[in-house]
């Protein structure tokens, strides 16, 4: 079971932060959510998969037996809605951003570092 | 200056008080001096555990700086009094030269290394803010900091060498590492450490190749290149040098540094002094060439060389210091340092033509002057040590030169053709400006004419850098016949190097490959570099390419990441593999084929989908490992997702309308291909390995104990969110809030757009 988890959450990392990598304000963006959704992943599986049924006290004990780890779901589940929040809101930002340098281009979000060459900063001197 | 100069409006009187302190410390000094017999010692014990003591010792030579601290001191602040007054900010000046005198103070007492490097520094630090004076001058500003720059860095090679001594000797006590110093002379370091403290008394002492910074300094006000370029931080490198020399003398090594450095700068100091025009600037040439002339003289052998290291201190001290007044008064009463615009200015300026007159005898070491009973002692020096030939010759042009320079500043200054300008009206300077020089020269005199009144303190002095030394006396060490030739010899050679000074200068101005070869062009190189480097580096790393940090970011995680793994390489345990588990290999599988069309598609919506497939697959291997509210919480912000997404539908589709889209290409980028898959790889291993180790319940065990009876609830994770870490999930309730505060123009924007576009 780790095995599969693993695997598949180290591809889907690779794939997010592939994507997060782009150029592509908006593949960018995406790339962030896959991460995420990767990450959750990751962060259960540290908890161990010893066991499969669900992490609930059967009716009539008092104390948690041979289930799965609740800790981490709780840790995940808050992460979820939390990354769900993030995701819409990076959404947000990327259209305005789009719309406002009219371009999807990572290289033209230059406004708070403008090239060397832009004249914007003040020239090397030259002795 | 001297056109806005006006005593009855300027604070002279305040500026004045400021003499207070160096007066009084003379006068309790002279009066402890001449009760108490050295060496003073004080002890506290400041950092026991680093053996860095608040220990101070005088002896004869600390006692011979003393005094030129505190009474070259006293006279320095009266004259800055006359001279700054009706300057802007003219008080910093006394301040600041206050705070110097305590430091120098301190540096020339100090028998703790480290004691003595942080006052080292701070004469440094001092000397940067009063080179700057000026500082809305360009000029001043670049002296300042090459003035901080050359003697602070020698400042920090010097800490490195002390520390090597201190290493070697085991103490960092000045006097114990003294008394030790035959034993440590087969250390190995022991060149190393040495040739680091070289390193700082030569910045400092301006000695070649580190001498450029001095005659720039001039920028400072005239009284503070009086004081600290001329009678006290320069000599500081000097004193420890003689300071160290009993410890270090024995050395072949130690004396043909010293012999060698001090020769080249003596006559590094000379050539440049015929460059100038300037007359404050040819001062600080020939304060080079002195300061030369005194590291020369520590390396030395023999037992007169200590007597002449401190003839030489002193002398200096009172010569140099009254022509660099002079140079002041010059400067204020006619408006020019120029030596081409200054002649026979003795009609306008008698009293201080009577000071250069004295100061330029003992400069050029004419009989009856301080400076004639030092240039016996130097000569009777230099017959004893057998010099080579070589340096035998440079000390021939060194001393015509600098007889050359004192005729030139008395002579030619003074007493040549008066061809001032009468709308320049040229006048004498006021009392305070005239009593500092005076009292200096007239010094100067009274040791020329009676050696025998300051023979206590340079025999002190010279015990002190030579301990075997018995009562020698100034008057025993010379004795007339050969020293009396070398000096005529100088003298004539002075008589023509003055003659054809013109001559010479023009000549040697013509030698303009000397600015592009000396050490001050390289230091100008170097700063220059600096700033090319730091751009070009800026524009490398800096580059405002949001994808490239993102890139180096991640790299370097990674890296590290897998650095870490690979120490504990012989301790990885691998999980076990169990039997296959058809459904969670089926939901792995739905991830994967989610996140490796989203690598694929190009189009934005399907993008989107891809991405939400990833979301789905998650989802499933939730529910097939136990975590069902996990599986329904994913599948519940998958689907509001896709109502988002349908939202800003039109906007993200609308890629092809924007002015500067991103051409669509399929072009892989392997650099970026491989930093990704190395981070999947590193946090893959990272999970397998973590879950080979034994893993710590307690928590988990604690909320599954604990939710039933305590909170009454069945479902732990539930129980968890809600009631163990409530306060978490109300934050988690106020994050969701913002992204739909925040989200909420743009649903706004997506409206108005449809609206405009139907």
């Amino acid at each position: 079971m780790i095995w599969i988890f693993a695997v598949v959450m180290g591809i889907g990392v690779a794939a997010g932060v592939y994507l997060a990598l782009s150029r592509d304000l908006f593949r960018m963006v995406v790339g962030l959510s896959v991460i995420g959704a990767a990450l959750n992943l990751l962060v259960f599986a540290s908890g161990r998969l010893d066991s499969a049924a669900p992490p609930i006290v059967v009716a009539g004990t008092q104390i948690l037996t041979n289930a799965a780890n609740p800790l981490p779901q709780a840790l995940v589940l808050t992460a979820i809605v939390i990354g769900f929040a993030l995701l819409c809101f990076s959404l947000v930002l990327v259209v305005r951003l789009m719309r406002a340098a009219d371009s999807d281009d990572a290289h033209r979000l230059r406004a708070a570092e403008p090239p060397h060459d832009a004249g914007l900063k003040p020239p090397l001197e030259e002795v | 200056m001297s056109a806005d100069f006006d005593p009855a409006a300027a604070g002279v009187g305040r500026l004045l008080a400021y003499a207070a302190l160096p007066l009084a410390m003379f006068l309790a000094l002279a009066t402890a001096l001449a009760s108490i017999p050295l060496p003073w010692i004080l002890h506290w014990s400041w950092v026991p555990s680093l053996g860095v003591d608040l220990a101070f010792h005088v002896d004869g030579l600390a006692a011979q700086m003393l005094l030129l601290i505190c009474g070259v001191g006293s006279l320095v602040f009266i004259y800055a009094a006359g001279y700054l007054a009706g300057t802007p900010r003219a008080e910093r000046v006394p301040v600041l030269l206050s705070l110097f005198l305590l430091a120098m103070i301190g540096a020339v007492t100090a028998d703790n290394l480290l004691l003595l490097f942080v006052f080292w520094e701070m004469t440094s630090v001092l000397s940067f803010l009063l080179v700057g004076f000026s500082h809305e001058q360009e000029a001043s500003r670049k002296s300042a900091q090459q003035a901080l720059l050359v003697t602070g860095g020698g400042g920090l090679f010097l800490l490195a060498g002390f520390l090597l001594l201190g290493d070697m000797a085991g103490t960092l006590s000045l006097r114990e590492l003294i008394a030790m110093a035959p034993r440590l002379v087969d250390e190995p370091l022991l060149p190393l450490a040495l040739s680091l403290v070289f390193v700082g008394a030569f910045t400092k002492s301006a000695q070649f190749p580190f001498h450029f910074w001095l005659p720039n300094a001039m920028a400072a006000p005239t009284p503070v290149s009086a004081y600290l370029h001329s009678a006290t931080m320069v000599k500081l490198g000097i004193y420890l040098l003689a300071r160290l020399d009993p410890a270090f003398g024995q050395l072949l090594f130690w004396d043909l540094v010293l012999i060698a450095a001090g020769s080249i700068t003596a006559l590094w100091g000379a050539l440049h002094a015929l460059r100038e025009r300037d007359l404050k600037r040819i001062l600080a040439w020939s304060t080079v060439s002195s300061l030369g002339t005194l590291t020369m003289l520590v390396g030395l052998p023999g037992a007169t060389a200590p007597l002449a290291v401190a003839a030489l201190l002193f002398s200096h001290a009172l010569y140099k210091a009254t022509l660099f007044f002079v140079v002041g008064n010059l400067d204020h009463g006619a408006g020019t340092r120029s030596i081409d615009h200054l002649s026979g200015m003795r009609r306008y300026m008698p009293w201080t033509a009577a000071a250069a007159a004295l100061a330029a005898m003992s400069m050029a070491g004419l009989p009856l002057s301080m400076g004639f009973v030092a240039k016996e002692v130097i000569a009777g020096a230099k017959v004893e040590a057998d010099l080579l030939a070589v340096v035998g010759y440079a000390a021939v042009i060194v001393g015509a030169v600098s007889v050359a320079v004192a005729a030139t500043a008395a002579v030619h200054v003074f007493w040549g053709r008066d061809t001032c300008p009468r709308d320049a009206d040229p006048h004498e300077a006021q009392w305070t400006m005239l009593l500092p020089p005076l009292a200096l020269a007239a010094l100067g005199l009274l040791f020329g004419i009676m050696p025998a009144t300051v023979d206590p303190l340079l025999a002190e002095a010279a015990r002190a850098m030579a301990p075997e030394l018995g009562g020698l006396m100034v008057e025993s060490a010379y004795d007339g016949g050969p020293v009396l030739g070398a000096l005529a010899l100088s003298l004539v050679f002075g008589g023509f190097v003055y003659a054809f000074w013109d001559r010479l200068h023009a000549a040697l101005e013509r030698m303009s490959w000397i600015d592009s070869f000396g050490p001050a062009a390289w230091y100008q190189r170097k700063l220059q570099a600096l700033g090319q480097i730091s751009a070009w580096h800026t524009q490398r790393l800096q580059h405002g390419l949001l994808d490239r940090y993102l890139l180096v970011l991640i790299a370097t995680v990674t890296a590290a990441a897998l650095l870490a793994l690979s120490f504990a390489a012989e301790r990885w345990l691998w999980p076990a593999t169990q039997g296959i588990n058809p459904p969670l290999l089926a939901a792995g599988a739905i991830v994967v084929a989610g996140a490796l069309a989203a690598l694929w598609v190009r189009d934005r919506f399907v993008l989107l989908l891809a991405s939400g497939l990833v979301g789905y697959g998650c989802a499933a291997l939730f529910l097939f490992a136990g975590a069902p509210d996990l599986a329904f919480t994913q599948f519940a912000v998958e689907t509001v997702f896709v109502v988002v997404a349908a939202a800003v539908l039109p906007e993200i589709r609308g890629g092809a309308t924007l002015a500067h889209a991103l051409p669509i290409q399929r072009r892989v980028e392997p650099l970026k291909l491989l930093v990704s898959i190395a981070f999947g790889c590193a946090l893959t291993l990272y999970l397998l390995l973590a879950a080979g180790q034994p893993l710590d319940p307690a928590l988990s065990e604690f909320f599954g104990a604990r939710s039933v009876p305590a909170a009454h609830g069945h479902n732990v994770v539930n129980v968890i969110i809600v009631d163990f870490r409530a306060l978490d999930t109300l934050g988690e309730i106020a994050v969701l809030a913002f992204a739909l505060l925040a989200a909420a123009p743009l649903f706004k924007l997506a409206r108005q757009r449809r609206r405009e576009t139907p």
